[in-house]
């Protein structure tokens, strides 16, 4: 195909956000859900156009950039990123959505930093040069920052942005100097992930490498300990933008992607240390969802238990593990993407996310409630969900390799679900007291059309994972046999 | 010897001596200036020769050849010692400070409120003064035009000085600058006196020359010290920066601290003299510079998050940075060179449009103080975004030119001093940004409180002058190539004599 099919992608919210400024005000919406729309349908299309039994990494598109670096613009996809550039596409849609009616004033400003967002989070996914990867990877954070200290939640959302923006700074200096070191042990000095993977670079290097991939990738992940930010981030950012962050799993993406590929003998050695993050996280977001009160630091807890179920079964770096690790982030963006925006309705209509301001809700809102159980269900991986083949794969995984490990997420996961069902039942069960909840009226025709995607998604995926699981397996088996070396 | 000194005459480049058209255009601008008054039309001829002034850099850039690494479009006149060239190091300087002069004019004109064709000349005056510096290749002539752009300086401070405080921070100021320039010429003096010594009586401060006749031991770490302390005072370097924040405070608000740090003629001067006139020197004394470097952008990172005032503490925020330009310089290796380089250009020109920013608030406000500002977001939303772009800059936010050059810095850093120095200066990046962001945050993002409506909306010219300071800022940042070309062999011509 001759069409620069993902440069479209990545670039087509941005020239949407540049469109912003020359129509008039009004119809800054519109023009802004036509766009997202047209980037859902060029994500499709590129992941029909995929074909995953061709060759590893497809539609390379490939310009040199800064040639005194050797910095190339170089893109393309493989099995395992494909499926999050139409899932990142989703999920914006759902989050423009949600945040429909929020932004009152700015909005135009609101909107271009959106996409802005967008545009690099597409880039994140499809960068095949480290630079370029870092680039997007940073430059996230611009947007992240306004959105959050401009059109924030809470009165200190201004010091919750500089903090989230200082703390993912730093984390992005151990990658940096992780790419330099790993360009600078090349022959002639590359940032190409192609030509870095064909050639790992000497054990020293690589245990360097992978410690700084783990611990700049953990804190976005992010992994117990470097996870402080979340709850906090969760509480103070609207909900649209919660989902985003949480639903879209960067940190273990980046993980999937650099950390464990570009140091294979590292990752292999210490294979151990992954494990434990893993099973940490598992077990501190699991208890930790146990203690809240609040359904959105909730949901945050169970990102965090899920991530570390992800990194666990990573670390059996058997291609079941990634097609299992894959699959469950991209469920998880669904689902708790979509989770974090009923809470967002659900904010709108009550002013809390708090299970005491709360109580009675599938009362007065069944759909809202039903649609939050659904996803719910999805993020504890109920079979039938699009979570569970993902899980299943993991755990297997996991219980293979860390026997130890495995039983203990099997229970963490159950902790976890226990967790799940008794904030839900105490926010949406019993009689509605509060006023706020019991003239609140259920969801709009825009809000449903939303949740019914996610939940087509969800359902389909969970009765019928063979496709999805199919597309990602040559690659996850070329993920696995570059370790192998 | 590797990295001997060449050169190409200016008449095989060019049909015209270009050199001294850049420094004859100010001066002669500033006189026409001068001569025009108070009239309207002084400020329409102060704006023609700065854009003039800035065209014709470029037409210099187009003419040399970025690849030889020899200083090219020489002019020389022996009787009066004049000796000028360039090489790509001195073109970045020179096109920065031609931009940002250029944005000056554009700024001081919507201040409207003080007489603009004085304000002009002095500017002209100031330009020419950095042109000079940065075209010379003579020690003596080069402490002559610092001093023409210090009187420069003084002069605006000193006309525009009505309170208390500004009389003091003049004073401060002189003080610091006048030992800073009588170091400098001490180390001339030094360096001449060797080069008489050993060619029979006679003096010269000429760079070629000089470099035939290095002093030897004691006598080079002396001219080291006295070069390095003069130009560090300039710079200004941590522990010598003291001027600065009582000028950037009470001085006349952007103009004054933009001529001054906005383009880094100290950095400048330590890569053109003191790196070759003092190589064993500085060689030596490389760990106590860096380690004094390292411990300024923390100082003097922590003394700016103790600011209440936005201008001081974006003066703090400069010396801070400008330690991370001095570890980039004195790593002694072609990228951390090249990547001072850039992050000098970087810098000064993010470092001015904040200054320029802090100058528009002001006007609308009457105050720079932290605790008064407020929700100004809302009401110039775009100098707002502009400010955090400049923020981002400084911080090395990947699509700003520094990124790349901080990546030049770090490289450097971890090649030759390892790891962990080099995490630790990437971590005043960080502090950098804790402190911008807090500013940005308090002055812009802040709930707005009574009377925050009045304050008036961006100005055309706002928009223009913070434009085109941005704009020029995102595509060096997205098109790093042609600046990384034109430094690379001049940076290259510089560590060869430290490469062993």
């Amino acid at each position: 195909m001759n069409l620069p099919l993902l440069s479209l992608v990545i670039f087509l919210p941005l020239a949407t956000a540049a469109l912003l400024w020359l129509l008039p005000e009004r119809l800054t919406r519109p023009a802004v859900a036509l766009g997202m729309l047209l980037t859902l349908l060029l994500a499709s299309l590129a992941l029909f156009s995929f074909a995953p039994v061709g060759g590893r990494f497809q539609m390379i598109e490939r310009a040199s950039w800064i040639a005194g670096l050797n910095v190339q613009y170089l893109i393309g996809v493989d099995g395992l990123s494909v499926l999050f550039l139409p899932a990142t596409a989703l999920l914006f849609l759902g989050s423009l959505v949600a945040g429909w009616q929020v932004v009152a004033n700015g909005r135009r400003l609101h909107y271009s930093l959106l996409l802005l967002l967008q545009s690099t989070t597409l880039g994140i996914f499809c960068a095949l040069d480290t630079v370029l990867f870092f680039v997007f990877w940073e430059v996230t954070l611009v947007p992240l920052y306004f959105l959050l200290g401009r059109w924030g939640a809470t009165a200190d959302s201004g010091r919750v942005a500089a903090r989230y923006f200082l703390i993912m700074l730093a984390g992005g200096i151990p990658l940096l100097l992780a790419f330099v070191a790993l360009a600078a042990s090349q022959p002639a000095p590359t940032f190409d992930l192609m030509a870095l993977l064909a050639a790992p670079p000497p054990a020293a290097t690589q245990t360097l490498v992978f410690l700084l991939c783990l611990l700049g990738f953990g804190v976005k992940v992010p992994l117990v300990p470097l996870h402080t930010w979340l709850p906090q981030f969760s509480l103070a950012a609207p909900g649209s933008l919660t989902a985003l962050l949480v639903g879209l799993k960067l940190g273990a993406f980046g993980l999937i992607r650099f950390a464990v590929p570009l140091a294979p003998q590292a990752a292999l050695d210490m294979h151990w240390l992954l494990a434990g993050l893993g099973t940490l996280a598992l077990l501190y977001g699991a208890v930790g969802m146990l203690a809240q009160s609040n359904l959105r630091v909730g949901l945050a807890y169970a990102s965090i238990c899920h991530v570390g179920l992800a990194v666990l079964g990573l670390s059996a770096f058997t291609a079941q593990a990634v097609q299992g690790a894959v699959s469950l982030l991209l469920s998880f963006s669904v689902a708790s993407g979509g989770a974090f925006l009923l809470l967002e309705f659900l904010r709108q209509r009550t002013g809390s996310s708090d299970i005491h301001a709360l109580g009675g809700v599938a009362k007065t809102m069944p759909l809202l409630a039903t649609g939050f159980m659904i996803c719910g269900l999805a993020g504890v991986g109920m079979p039938g969900t699009s979570s569970f083949p993902g899980e299943f794969l993991l755990i297997v995984a996991a219980l293979h390799s860390h026997a130890g490990a495995g039983l203990a997420a099997l229970f963490a996961l159950s902790i976890a679900a226990a967790g799940f069902l008794s904030l839900y039942r105490r926010a949406f069960f019993g009689p509605p007291t509060r006023p706020a909840v019991a003239q609140a009226e259920d969801l709009r025709p825009r809000e449903w059309a939303v949740l019914i995607v996610l939940i087509l998604v969800i359902v389909l995926i969970g009765i019928y994972p063979g496709p999805w699981i199919e597309v990602l397996r040559p690659a996850a088996e070329a993920w696995t046999a570059g370790l192998a070396g | 010897m590797t990295g001997a000194l060449s050169e190409i005459s200016w008449t095989q480049q060019s049909g015209l001596p270009l050199l001294l058209l850049l420094q004859l255009l100010p001066l002669f601008g500033a006189g026409l200036v001068y001569a025009c008054g108070e009239r309207r039309l002084a400020v329409t001829v102060g704006k023609l020769v700065a854009l003039a002034e800035f065209l014709l850099c470029i037409v210099v850039v187009s003419r040399i050849n970025p690849l030889l690494p020899a200083m090219q479009l020489a002019e020389r006149q022996a009787v009066i010692a004049y000796h000028v060239a360039v090489d790509g190091i001195s073109l970045v300087f020179l096109l920065l400070a031609a931009l940002l002069t250029f944005l000056m004019t554009l700024y001081g004109m919507s201040r409207g409120r003080m007489a603009a064709g004085r304000l002009f000349a002095v500017l002209l005056v100031a330009e020419a003064g950095l042109a000079g510096m940065l075209l010379t290749l003579n020690l003596a002539w080069f402490a002559a035009f610092s001093a023409l752009e210090l009187w420069a300086v003084v002069y605006l401070l000193r006309r525009w000085a009505s309170s208390r405080a500004e009389t003091q921070a003049l004073a401060r100021f002189l003080q610091y600058q006048a030992f800073g320039w009588a170091l400098f010429v001490a180390g001339c003096v030094v360096l001449g006196w060797g080069h008489a010594e050993a060619h029979g009586g006679r003096w010269s401060f000429d760079l070629f020359d000089l470099q035939g006749a290095l002093p030897a031991g004691k006598f080079q770490t002396a001219a080291f010290y006295l070069l390095f302390y003069g130009l560090a005072v300039r710079t200004p370097l941590f522990p010598l920066h003291g001027w600065l924040p009582n000028m950037a405070q009470h001085g006349l608000i952007a103009v004054a601290p933009a001529l001054m740090v906005g383009v880094k003629v100290g950095i400048y001067g330590m890569l053109r003299f003191v790196l070759p006139l003092t190589p064993d020197a500085a060689e030596y004394w490389q760990p106590y510079v860096v380690g004094f470097a390292m411990a300024g952008v923390f100082f003097t990172a922590a003394l700016a998050f103790q600011q209440t005032n936005l201008r001081r503490l974006l003066a703090f925020a400069v010396v801070s940075h400008t330690s991370l330009l001095v570890i980039g310089v004195f790593s002694l290796h072609e990228s951390g060179i090249q990547g001072a380089v850039l992050l000098a250009a970087n810098f000064g020109l993010a470092a001015t449009g904040m200054w320029f920013i802090v100058g528009f608030v002001f006007r609308r406000t009457g105050t720079t103080e932290l605790h008064e500002l407020s929700g100004l977001f809302e009401r110039i939303p775009f100098l707002a975004i502009a400010f955090l772009g400049f923020g981002l800059a400084i911080v090395g936010m990947p699509g700003t030119p520094g990124f790349d050059a901080a990546h030049f810095v770090l490289e450097a850093a971890i090649d030759k001093f390892g790891a962990l120095p080099t995490v630790a200066a990437a971590l005043g990046n960080v502090a950098a940004a804790g402190f911008l962001l807090w500013a940005f945050q308090r002055a812009f993002l802040s709930p707005g409180r009574e009377g925050g409506a009045g304050v008036e909306r961006t100005l055309p010219m706002e928009y223009v002058v913070c434009g085109i300071a941005l704009a020029a800022m995102l595509a060096i940042g997205f098109f790093t190539e042609p600046w990384l070309h034109l430094t690379e062999t001049a940076s290259q011509a510089i560590v060869a004599r430290f490469v062993r």
